[in-house]
């Protein structure tokens, strides 16, 4: 879920470049800090932001036939923290919309403040919250809702620049949800699928990667392997 | 999907041009589109950018004209709702949509300044190597530690990419991807395996950048400096193009 270049008119596009602005430079600085405590941060932090653009630029499989992108940012919330899945989104964002054409500059700040704020917060805290119950479940839950909630910032972004006339954003809101729902919604419960099984050919390959990382505990490790 | 723009930006016939100035002339264009109150300007740009894409820089047309389908298509989408739901006068009513003469001109509008949003992007991503671009995001005083990881993340996109054709080929041909169920399943498969490869690439990173003295700072070649007749040309587009956004926005409020 993308806002193409040049649809968000002024002062929508200024603003949300000057929401998501906080969130960036604090990921910035936390990165800077790393990068000069721990040398060997700063490779993985790349790969993992390579990772992030590959994995959205695959195409998904989807029931209406379509192919959809994932969006990849609640599965890197879990793996690296908001604050710096933040960071790489901006950076991704970027390489997106030169590479790619999807998204654009003027609209850098709102895509942004959904794909890379507002989805990775919400899937992390989902994560955390769900993950003593079932950790594939937590998984699942964290990618789907991370895209949910991409998909309904981004419509809400919209509905702000272009109320409607009579019930205004809140009107306007529905429409552009339901218009986008018939491809988000399906795609955000495939992603929260494959990003579980994902979870679990990791945990069978390499454990110790996410035990690093802080994932997961050794007590998950324990209780999934043996159990 | 995998053709990247950026490698048209090594071999066009824009590349001896300072990419100071072509970003400058992107980033004009991208700003004349939003503030325009009319289609006019964004046409313009549009029809400006896309003749230089094509005569200048040589790109092959069909692919430009391929590339920008896709943001044209959400274009349309999300137009057609902005257009349907805007305020004013209703001209035709089915049902509960309404459309409104305003709604149709702000439905146009928005459509055109994707176009010529699109091809001002397009302008900058067909004609100007990454590798120029992070040069200039240094000199503009960006934090080195996002440069630089800008840098490394841009490197490993490609080594990714090939890893991520190399397993969906064989997963292909193993039968992956034959069925919706079988589709996830590979998806995950090559997503997982992606990730471990990654990582693993990241830790051997590492070790090959310390052992070449990386401090934490790559070298980057300065760019071409700006010739005069490149200038002039650019100058003369930016006049033109602010002539018409201004005769534009006094033609709207008379």
């Amino acid at each position: 879920m993308h806002i193409m270049e040049g649809f968000l008119p002024h002062p929508w596009w200024e603003i949300w470049f000057a929401a998501s602005l906080p969130f960036v430079a604090y990921g910035v600085s936390r990165i800077g800090r790393m990068a000069r405590e721990r040398r060997e941060t700063m490779p993985l932090l790349a790969v993992a932001g390579a990772f992030i653009f590959v994995l959205s630029s695959l195409k998904l499989p989807s029931v209406t036939g379509s192919c959809s992108h994932p969006t990849g940012t609640g599965i890197g919330a879990i793996l690296f923290g908001p604050w710096i899945t933040s960071v790489l989104s901006t950076i991704v964002l970027l390489y997106q919309a030169l590479f790619l054409a999807h998204g654009g500059l003027s609209t850098l700040g709102a895509n942004v403040f959904s794909m890379g704020i507002a989805g990775p917060v919400v899937g992390y805290l989902v994560y955390r919250a769900t993950q003593r119950f079932n950790l594939y479940l937590a998984v699942f839950l964290a990618a789907a809702l991370a895209d949910l909630a991409t998909y309904i910032v981004t419509s809400l972004q919209l509905a702000l620049a272009f109320p409607a006339a009579d019930g205004g954003v809140l009107l306007s809101l529905k429409a552009f949800a339901a218009v986008f729902a018939i491809t988000q919604v399906p795609l955000a419960v495939i992603e929260g699928v494959v990003s579980a099984l994902m979870f679990k050919y990791i945990l069978q390959a390499r454990s110790e990667v996410l035990l690093r990382l802080n994932v997961v505990s050794k007590m998950d490790l324990v209780r999934l392997q043996g159990g | 999907m995998h053709r990247l723009l950026d490698d048209y930006a090594h071999e066009n016939g824009l590349r001896g041009v300072s990419p100071k100035l072509k970003l400058a002339i992107g980033v004009f264009s991208i700003i004349a589109c939003i503030a325009s109150p009319m289609p006019a300007v964004p046409l313009a740009v549009s029809a400006c950018l896309s003749a230089a894409l094509i005569a200048l820089a040589r790109i092959p047309w069909r692919l430009y004209i391929g590339l920008t389908a896709i943001p044209l298509s959400f274009a349309l989408l999300s137009a057609s709702v902005v257009a349907l739901i805007s305020p004013g006068e209703a001209l035709v009513s089915i049902g509960a949509l309404r459309l409104s003469s305003e709604g149709m001109w702000l439905g146009l509008l928005l459509v055109s300044r994707t176009i010529g949003g699109t091809s001002s992007l397009f302008f900058m991503a067909l004609t100007t190597p990454m590798t120029e671009i992070f040069a200039i995001l240094r000199s503009m005083g960006l934090p080195e530690s996002l440069v630089e990881l800008s840098m490394l993340i841009y490197r490993y996109i490609f080594v990714l990419l090939e890893e991520a054709m190399m397993v969906h080929s064989a997963q292909d041909m193993r039968m992956g991807y034959s069925s919706i169920r079988s589709s996830i399943s590979s998806s995950a498969m090559l997503a997982s395996v992606l990730f471990i490869r990654a990582w693993e690439r990241g830790e051997r990173l590492m070790v090959a950048m310390d052992s070449r003295c990386y401090s934490g700072r790559m070298p980057l070649v300065e760019s071409h400096s700006v010739r005069l007749d490149h200038l002039a040309v650019s100058v003369i587009y930016i006049l033109s193009i602010t002539a018409l956004l201004l005769a534009v926005i006094r033609g709207g409020s008379a």
